[in-house]
């Protein structure tokens, strides 16, 4: 069953087309990644569906059906920017948003969460007492303290050190297994590789990926190499067949010609140097997200 | 609702439980008692050391009279009865021969002593005082000093001086003691209310002197207790609704509630809160005029109308504030509007008095049914004694109650708008489209 769908969703803001003709399923029960560069239309879109905005043309389904006009209390929202009362202290914040959700049990719920995130200690100090990435967690507990069916996050990993990302992409987990259907948008391509079920990408306001992350990469078949040499970037100068080079430091990331032959390749970086890695691999999302959101870069092409 | 009363629990405990609302609940009518009380205290604390004053009369019938009236105030009214201690400085007059020829040059020289603190003042009595020529050019007494208009000295010369030339051409008409009172009793007109019939007992009462506090400081602290309440309640929901925008507390919260159940919450709140304090005070004010033995004077059949006005005037101006604060970007835009957002409040104030002298006048009349004026001026009129057409409040309810409901529709349509959008400034144009689209 489709948790969400849009059918045709199109929003304009002046001459602006921020969303256009957009479709979307998703099936509940999965995490789904919104990815797409700034300014694409995702935030938009989320807030489409939060009914925070309204679309000028389609229709936002939501447990299969309209809530047009309506404030959706099995929806969680973690907007882009965060927003909580700073003299309120951590505990009566998350109270008054549970009761706000109409929640239940939320006394123990808050108690769980706190503990869970490692923010027991400040149950009773103002928020802004709290580092940002503490109100950053604080606001995720406001947005799932009543357990709802449905999450939406808006870059829930910007501004979290590791351990803080870990312990939220955990919990996010844990309420998927619990049965609540995850989205969120994120630029760290990394964890929407490792954590979503499903991957939407949106590029000036129109749908442009859609789908598992294997059937996204299968689009673009097996024509990445994952290189590491003791010459490193400077051992595929001269190469042939490179359509362009994603220089990690490391770890070259090349993207090669329809024509390209990967072992004439691997030949050529032996005569000139010592190979520690050579994988042939498909691209990975950040190559894919570059190629759609940037083709017009060319300061890295080697054709 | 639920939803509604969440938000507005929020807004009463965050406002209430403050320091500043505590400390500010309890300071303003300590000082504003206080401030009375330092009044009352200090108005008579003032400077006694003695002061010097030169007199140049002119008329030489007026310097024994001067000099004996400054003696005998010396004498017995700058001491305090009880404890003797001076409370008030002598007057020491110092009688100076008018200089006939250079007139100006004299008076310059005074002035200069008194700039050099030798003298606190001179006098110049003229010299057809008793006498008035046609032109009065001489029948003059001129005080000059450093701050002449708030100077006591000025006052306490005009009764001895008048006095005694009263006294003088009384003399020369030659009038009886009795005459001469028949000649100056001055009769007052005596304020008074209306004969009344008693419904329960059929008796015919009779009218009852008006005076000073039933007839303007009733009305006048009613008033101002309104509108102290709306300036405490309703006007800050202007920056409060701008900062949670700013802040993106809006954002999450609409993910929640509507954005009019937002904005009625707020001021579901802003009523609280008031309420709160009016409670506070009215009782304090009802309390203490009973323990002063001025019952009489607590308008019992006022304070319903009171706190029904305050609700709806609280609300009315609420939900302009909070579709005001919607639109704003930054404190920039806030501070723009709020003198213009709070004339509805403020010009009432200046009409206050003329409305209070005439409560029945058809300016009056017109004026306090205008709905965004009709919470402070019926009020007024109510208040007073004066007794005004019955139908008059129950019309100007109607009109607020209308005017109310079209206030929160149209604030409501610019506030789900303005709420969400950021960059565009609140003009006049912006406001209007934002009302019409919604």
């Amino acid at each position: 069953m489709d948790i969400i769908e849009l059918r045709q969703v199109t929003k304009k803001f002046g001459a602006l087309t921020a969303v256009n003709e957009l479709d979307l399923k998703v099936p509940s029960g999965t995490i789904y990644g919104f990815i797409g560069p700034n300014g694409s239309g995702k935030t938009t879109t989320i807030r489409m569906i939060m009914n925070i905005l309204y679309p000028d043309q389609g229709t936002i389904l939501l447990f299969g059906k309209e809530q047009k006009d309506q404030r959706l209390d099995h929806v969680g929202y973690l907007p882009e920017e965060r927003g909580l009362y700073k003299k309120m202290k951590v505990y009566d914040v998350l109270k008054f948003h549970g009761e706000l959700k109409n929640g239940k049990n939320i006394r123990q719920e808050i108690d769980y969460w706190l503990k869970k995130l490692d923010l027991s200690a400040w149950r009773d100090k103002k928020v802004e007492s709290l580092s940002k990435g503490m109100t950053q967690k604080l606001q995720f507990i406001a947005t799932v303290i009543d357990k709802p069916g449905i999450i939406i996050l808006d870059e829930p990993f910007s501004g979290l050190d590791p351990v803080n990302a870990e312990i939220l992409r955990e919990a996010l987990l844990e309420l998927q297994k619990a049965g609540s259907t995850v989205i969120f948008s994120t630029h760290d391509m990394n964890m929407a590789e490792k954590m979503c079920d499903y991957i939407f990408m949106i590029h000036k306001g129109r749908k442009v990926l859609d789908g598992t992350l294997a059937k996204i990469q299968d689009q673009y078949g097996s024509d990445t190499l994952r290189i590491q040499t003791e010459l490193g970037a400077d051992a595929l100068e001269g190469i042939k067949d490179i359509e362009k080079i994603s220089d990690f430091g490391q770890v070259q990331e090349v993207r090669l010609s329809a024509k390209a032959d990967s072992q004439v390749i691997l030949a050529d970086l032996m005569n000139k140097t010592r190979v520690l890695k050579f994988e042939v691999t498909r691209p990975s999302l950040y190559d894919i997200f570059i190629r759609i959101a940037a083709p017009e870069r060319k300061e890295d092409n080697h054709a | 609702m639920r939803k509604i009363l969440i938000i507005a629990l929020r807004e009463y405990k965050e406002a209430v439980k403050t320091k500043s609302f505590i400390l500010g609940l309890v300071l303003m009518p300590v000082l504003m008692g206080g401030g009375m009380a330092a009044f009352m205290i200090f108005r008579n604390k003032v400077d006694t050391d003695d002061l010097k004053i030169a007199v140049i009369d002119h008329s030489k019938i007026i310097r024994e009279t001067l000099e004996e009236r400054a003696r005998y105030r010396n004498e017995n009214e700058i001491f305090d009865k009880e404890t003797g201690e001076k409370v008030k400085p002598a007057y020491i007059l110092d009688f100076i021969q008018p200089d006939t020829i250079n007139a100006f040059q004299q008076r310059l020289d005074l002035s200069d002593r008194i700039r050099s603190g030798e003298l606190h003042a001179f006098v110049e009595i003229g010299s057809s005082i008793l006498h008035p020529d046609s032109t009065l050019e001489n029948a003059l007494i001129r005080y000059y000093s450093e701050h002449s208009f708030m100077d006591d000295v000025r006052y306490w010369f005009s009764d001895p001086v008048n006095n005694h030339i009263r006294q003088l051409r009384i003399d020369e008409m030659h009038l009886s003691p009795e005459e001469t009172r028949d000649l100056f009793y001055y009769i007052n007109v005596e304020g008074m209310g209306l004969v009344e019939v008693d419904k329960r007992t059929g008796d015919v009462q009779d009218a009852q002197k008006t005076n000073e506090l039933e007839s303007f400081l009733v009305p006048y602290f009613m008033v101002l207790l309104m509108f102290m309440l709306v300036m405490m309640s309703a006007i800050p929901l202007l920056t409060a609704v701008m900062e949670e925008k700013m802040e993106k507390i809006a954002e999450v919260l609409l993910a929640s509630i509507t954005p009019f159940q937002f904005m009625m919450g707020k001021i579901l709140g802003s009523i609280s809160v008031s309420l709160t304090i009016a409670a506070i005070y009215v009782l304090g004010a009802v309390i203490t005029m009973k323990q002063i033995g001025m019952d009489a004077a607590i308008p019992y059949h006022v304070l319903p109308w009171f706190f029904v006005y305050l609700i709806l005037s609280v609300i009315m101006t609420g939900s302009g504030m909070a579709a005001l604060g919607s639109a704003c970007n930054d404190n920039k835009d806030s501070q723009n509007l709020q003198f213009p957002a709070m004339l509805p409040i403020l010009l009432p104030l200046f009409v206050i008095v003329p409305v209070m002298q005439n409560p029945t006048s058809s300016l009056s009349t017109w004026l306090s049914l205008f709905p965004p004026f009709t919470p402070m001026l019926m009020l007024t009129r109510l208040a007073t004694p004066v007794t005004i057409p019955a139908w008059q409040p129950y019309a100007g309810l109607a009109g607020v109650v209308l005017f109310t409901i079209l206030s929160v529709w149209i604030g409501g349509r610019i506030f789900r708008t303005g709420i969400l959008l950021q960059g565009q400034k609140p003009t006049l144009a912006n406001l209007i489209r934002y009302a019409l689209k919604g």
